[in-house]
C-alpha cells in the first residue's frame, strides 16, 4: 500500500473490538436502544452511551474510535492570539447556522453558537446549554433543564423561548436549508423559563448526538432572537450573536474574521484564548509559507493541499494529524456517449457484459492504477475508492470490495474489454473530454495520462469554473467528469445523495426527453438505497449499503478513484488537546498557546 | 477649462453606461448559473425556483437590466445574491482602500526604480549600466505578477522571516503593520510597471537629447545635471505620462492576480469572487467602479499634460 494508515497496537484493537461489540449490542425494536432512563438521562451522556446512540443511528464511524497517536505538544497557560488560515477558500460567505453549507463555515460557527449537546473527541456528549435531561419509557419524550444564568454575547438572556425561536426558523424551510433534520420532531414546547419539551413522532437515536449536537446538526443551534431583528440576516450571517465561548468581534469578509473571548460564558475555565484571527488563503504556496513564517499558527478550513503535507510533516515546528476522511472522488462516464453507452442497467452484469458501451466503461474503470494515481496526483495521501461508501463511515465500509470489484485494476482485461468492444488498442476509439475545476487540473491530468498510456484513449483536459462545471454535470453534457463528495458521514450521504436515479446529483437538470436517466439508474440499487435509508437493525443495514455499493461499484455507475483523508496542522506552539480533536470540527475553547 | 472638463464628465458617464450594459448582458450570456452553485448541494427543483423568484432572476432580461439601472441612478447597488447578500456598496467601500494602497504603493515603487534607470540608461546609452537596465526591463515584462509573488512570500516571508507572507491591516492599525502587509505585494505588482516606464523614459530622453534645445544648453555651458534635469527630462515626460496613465489601469489588472496571492480581498479578488460565484449584482457594481478608476486615471493624465506643457490648452 503507497497509502498511509495509522498503526493500531494490538490492546488499542481489542478495545476498538469491544467497543464496537457493545455498541451494536441490543435490540433494533427498543424505543431505548438497549440502555436505561438513567443511561440516557442526566447532565452528560457516557462514552459508552454516544457510541451505543451514534451506533443505533448509523453514525458510528472507524474515526470515532480510533485515538491517534500525538506527538506530545507544550501545555500552554491561558490568554494570547491564536492566528489561523482557512484553506482553500475566498470568504466565510455566511455563518449563520440556517444557511450553512460547508464544513469550513460550521468549524467557526462551532465557536461562536451553542447547542443543546456537545461532543467531544472522546465521545462523551455533555449537555452545553442543556444542564440535564430525561427521556420517557417509550423514547419519544425529552425533557430538558436548561443552564440558567446564561446570557447572548449581546446580554440578552438566554431562556426556554430562544429555544423554541430556534425550532420555528429552522422548521421552516423558507428560513433554513436544515429543516428535513426536525422532520422527526412532532412539538416543542415551553414548559418553564428554563425547561423545555421535546415531543418525537418516533424514537430517533440520533436525536441527542446529532440532532441537537451544536456543530453537525446546525438546526438546534442556538440563534439569538434580539440579535437577528436588530441587525437583520445578512448582518447576522457575518456577525452571528450566540452564547458560545468566542464572539466575532470583526468581520471583514474575505479578508479576516476576529472572535474575542467571550467573558460571560458559562463555564469560567473556558476558552483559553484571548482573540483567535481567521484568514481565508485561497492559493497553497502562500498557505504554507504563512504557516512557515509563523503568520499563522493552524490550518483550517478546505483539506490542505496533498503536496504540501509530507513538506508540513517534515518540519519539525509543525503537528500533523491525520485521520480518515469521509469523501469519495470518481471519473464519471456519461452513458449517453455514443461509444461508452448503457442506456439500461437493469440487468445481471453478466448481460451488460456483452454491451460494447458497457465493455468500454468497465475497461476505463479497471485500466485506473489508483495506487500509482494516488502516488502522482495526491503525493500519497488517500485511500483507492471502489464505491462512494467512504472509510470514515465506519462498519458501513466494505473493505472487501477493493479485491471484489469488477473495477478492480487489471490491465489485460482492460485492454482485452477494449478489444472486444471493438477497438484494439484504442483504435477506432474518439478523444474525451474530461473536465474538472482548474484547482484539480494537475491531479486530473494524472488520469488522463493513465488512460492514453493503458488503453490508447485520447483524452483532452477540459477545466471549467464550478458553477459551469456543476451545470454542465446536471444536464449531461460532458464524456467524463473529474468530481467527487466531501463531509458524508452517513451511507445516506453517499448513496441516497449520489446513487439513486433520483438523487440529487445525477442528471438534475437533463433533457429528460433525451436521457431517461442521468449517469446511473438500477431498479434494486433505488430499493436497496430506500430500504436501509429506514432501517433501524444495523446488520440488516449494513447488509443492504454493502449490496448497493457492490451493484454500483460491479456495473460502473462511475470509475471510482479515491478517498481524501482528514488532516489537522498546527504549530507545536499550540496546544490542541485530544478531547478537542473531533473529526471535521476546529473547536478553540480548549486551545492555548505555549 | 471647466467646459472642458464638463464635456470629458458627460462622456465619462456614457462611457461607464456602455460598459456597465456590456458586462450586463454578457454575464448573462456566459454560461453558469447562480442558483445551481448556490443551491448545489441542497434544495430540490422547488427551492431552486422559489430562489430564483425571490433574487428576481426569472423576469425578462431587459427588466432585471430597467430595474438594475433605475436602483443605480438612485445610488443603490443592489445585495450581492450570493452567501451572506451583503449590500454590494458595502463590499466595494471594504475593498476599494485596499486596492488604492496596493496600487498606490506599487505606483510609487514603480516610479522609484522606473525614473533613475530610465534616466541612467538613456544617458549612459549602450554602456553596461544601459543593457543591465534593458534587462530588467526585459525580466520584469516577462515575469508573471503571480509566480513573482510567490517567490517573493518564499524568499522575504517563509525564508527570512522579514515581511508578512499574506493578509491586509488597515492604515488605522498603523503604519508599521499596513505598510509591511503591503511591500511584497506592492512589488510584485510595481515592478512589471517599472519596466513599462523605465523604457518609456529611455526612449523619450533619448528623443529629447538629440533636439537643438538640449544642444544649446550644453553651449551655454549648464552642467550635464541640469540639462537632464530641467531642460530634457520635463519634455520627456508627455510620453512617459500617457503611457503611465494607461499603465496605472493595468496595475489595477495585475492586483487581480497579486491580490489573490497575498490574501487581500480588494477589488481584483472582490471581482473574481464574485464572477466565479455568477454573483451579478456585485460584479456589475465593482466593474462599474474599475471603469470609472479607468476613465478617471485618464482623466487625470490629460490634465496633467497642461501643468507639465503649458503649450498644452483644451479650450478653444
Amino acid at each position: 500500500m503507497t497509502t498511509k494508515q495509522v498503526m493500531l497496537s494490538e490492546a488499542e484493537q481489542a478495545r476498538i473490538r469491544s467497543e464496537l461489540a457493545d455498541a451494536y449490542d441490543f435490540d433494533p425494536r427498543d424505543p431505548l436502544f438497549g440502555l436505561n432512563r438513567q443511561a440516557l438521562s442526566g447532565s452528560r451522556l457516557e462514552r459508552r452511551t454516544v457510541l451505543r446512540l451514534l451506533a443505533a443511528s448509523g453514525l458510528l464511524t472507524a474515526g470515532h474510535l480510533i485515538g491517534v497517536p500525538r506527538p506530545a505538544v507544550a501545555q500552554g497557560k491561558a490568554g494570547g492570539t491564536l492566528k489561523c488560515g482557512w484553506a482553500a477558500v475566498g470568504e466565510i460567505a455566511t455563518l449563520d447556522p440556517a444557511q450553512i453549507n460547508q464544513v469550513l463555515q460550521f468549524q467557526i460557527a462551532s465557536n461562536v453558537l451553542s447547542g443543546l449537546t456537545h461532543i467531544n473527541a472522546e465521545l462523551v456528549a455533555e449537555g452545553d446549554l442543556a444542564e440535564s435531561w430525561e427521556v420517557s419509557d417509550d423514547g419519544t419524550e425529552y425533557t430538558f433543564k436548561l443552564r440558567e444564568g446564561v446570557v447572548f454575547h449581546n446580554g440578552d438572556p438566554f431562556t426556554a423561548d430562544d429555544v423554541l425561536f430556534t425550532y420555528q426558523r429552522s422548521s421552516d424551510p423558507a428560513k433554513s436549508i436544515h429543516s428535513a433534520v426536525l422532520a422527526n420532531v412532532a412539538s416543542v414546547e415551553k414548559v418553564e423559563d428554563h425547561t423545555v419539551h421535546f415531543k418525537l413522532k418516533a424514537p430517533q437515536a440520533s436525536f441527542l448526538p446529532k440532532v441537537l449536537e451544536r456543530a453537525s446538526g446546525r438546526a438546534m443551534t442556538i440563534v439569538s432572537r434580539g440579535a437577528l431583528e436588530k441587525m437583520g440576516e445578512s448582518e447576522y450571517g457575518l456577525k452571528p450573536v450566540g452564547t458560545g465561548p468566542f464572539k466575532v468581534t470583526e468581520h471583514q469578509l474575505g479578508q479576516t474574521v476576529v472572535l474575542e473571548r467571550n467573558p460571560d460564558y458559562y463555564d469560567k475555565d473556558r476558552p483559553k484564548l484571548d482573540k483567535v484571527i481567521i484568514q481565508p488563503i485561497i492559493d497553497a504556496e502562500p498557505l504554507a509559507a504563512a504557516i512557515e513564517a509563523g503568520d499563522i499558527q493552524l490550518i483550517g478550513g478546505n483539506p490542505i493541499a496533498p503536496e504540501l503535507v509530507d513538506r508540513f510533516v517534515a518540519n519539525p515546528d509543525l503537528v500533523v494529524d491525520e485521520t480518515p476522511g469521509p469523501t469519495f472522488q470518481a471519473v464519471w462516464i456519461n452513458p449517453w456517449h455514443e461509444h461508452m453507452k448503457v442506456t439500461d442497467f437493469n440487468k445481471p452484469v453478466e448481460e451488460l457484459m456483452k454491451e460494447k458501451g458497457f465493455m468500454v466503461r468497465l475497461a476505463i474503470a479497471k485500466a485506473l492504477d489508483r495506487e500509482a494515481y494516488i502516488k502522482q496526483g495526491q503525493f500519497g495521501r488517500g485511500m483507492p475508492a471502489f464505491g462512494t461508501v467512504n472509510p470514515a463511515m465506519g462498519r458501513y465500509f466494505d473493505p472487501d470490495l477493493a479485491k471484489a470489484s469488477t473495477q478492480t485494476f487489471d490491465l489485460a482485461k482492460a485492454k482485452q474489454l477494449m478489444a472486444d468492444a471493438g477497438y484494439p488498442d484504442g483504435q477506432g476509439f474518439p478523444k474525451l473530454r474530461l473536465l474538472t475545476t482548474p484547482s484539480n487540473r494537475r491531479e486530473t491530468q494524472v488520469v488522463g495520462n493513465q488512460l492514453k498510456q493503458h488503453l490508447n484513449i485520447n483524452v483532452e483536459i477540459e477545466t471549467k469554473d464550478f458553477p459551469v462545471l456543476i451545470e454542465d454535470f446536471d444536464t449531461m453534457n460532458w464524456d467524463l467528469v473529474r468530481l467527487g463528495s466531501g463531509g458524508d458521514y452517513d451511507p445516506d450521504d453517499a448513496l441516497v445523495d449520489w446513487m439513486q436515479t433520483n438523487s440529487k446529483f445525477n442528471g438534475r437538470r437533463r433533457d429528460k426527453a433525451k436521457y431517461a436517466f442521468g449517469f446511473f439508474s438500477d431498479k434494486e440499487v433505488d430499493q436497496l438505497i430506500s430500504d436501509q435509508s429506514a432501517t433501524a437493525d444495523i446488520d440488516k443495514r449494513r447488509q443492504m449499503v454493502t449490496k448497493a455499493n457492490k451493484i454500483t461499484s460491479d456495473k460502473v455507475a462511475s470509475a471510482f478513484l479515491f478517498h481524501q483523508p482528514d488532516i489537522l496542522v498546527h504549530h507545536k506552539t499550540v496546544a490542541f488537546p485530544k478531547e478537542s480533536r473531533i473529526p471535521g470540527l476546529v473547536d478553540l475553547d480548549r486551545v492555548t498557546l505555549a | 477649462m471647466t467646459r472642458y472638463l464638463i464635456r470629458r464628465a458627460i462622456g465619462a458617464v456614457i462611457v461607464m453606461w456602455a460598459v456597465a450594459t456590456l458586462v450586463f448582458f454578457m454575464l448573462r450570456i456566459v454560461p453558469g448559473d447562480p442558483i445551481g452553485a448556490m443551491l448545489f448541494d441542497a434544495g430540490d427543483a422547488a427551492a431552486v425556483e422559489a430562489l430564483r423568484h425571490k433574487l428576481g432572476l426569472d423576469a425578462p432580461i431587459y427588466v432585471q437590466y430597467v430595474k438594475w439601472f433605475w436602483l443605480v441612478f438612485q445610488g443603490d447597488l443592489g445585495n450581492s445574491i450570493y452567501g451572506s447578500n451583503m449590500p454590494v456598496s458595502k463590499a466595494i467601500i471594504e475593498a476599494l482602500p485596499r486596492t488604492l494602497s496596493l496600487a498606490g504603493l506599487g505606483f510609487i515603487i514603480a516610479l522609484v526604480i522606473a525614473v533613475p534607470a530610465g534616466l541612467i540608461a538613456a544617458t549612459r546609452r549602450n554602456t553596461m549600466l544601459d543593457n543591465v537596465v534593458s534587462f530588467w526591463a526585459f525580466l520584469g515584462l516577462s515575469m508573471p505578477e503571480f509566480w513573482f509573488g510567490i517567490l517573493l512570500i518564499i524568499v522575504f516571508a517563509a525564508g527570512l522571516k522579514w515581511l508578512p507572507a499574506i493578509g491586509y491591516v488597515p492604515l488605522s492599525d498603523g503604519f508599521w503593520p499596513w505598510v509591511s502587509h503591503l511591500i511584497l505585494p506592492a512589488i510584485a505588482v510595481g515592478t512589471t510597471f517599472s519596466a513599462i516606464i523605465a523604457r518609456n523614459i529611455r526612449s523619450g530622453m533619448l528623443e529629447v537629447l538629440k533636439t537643438d534645445y538640449i544642444r544649446v544648453a550644453r553651449a551655454k555651458g549648464l552642467t550635464t545635471s541640469a540639462v537632464i534635469l530641467r531642460h530634457a527630462f520635463p519634455n520627456a515626460l508627455i510620453p512617459v505620462i500617457t503611457v503611465a496613465g494607461i499603465a496605472f489601469a493595468l496595475l489595477m489588472a495585475n492586483a487581480v492576480v497579486v491580490e489573490n496571492v497575498f490574501s487581500i480581498k480588494g477589488l481584483g479578488r472582490l471581482l473574481i469572487n464574485s464572477i466565479l460565484n455568477r454573483d451579478y449584482p456585485t460584479v456589475q457594481g465593482a466593474v462599474l467602479v474599475v471603469s470609472a478608476i479607468f476613465v478617471l486615471s485618464n482623466l487625470v493624465v490629460d490634465v496633467l499634460y497642461t501643468m507639465i506643457d503649458p503649450r498644452i490648452r483644451y479650450d478653444k
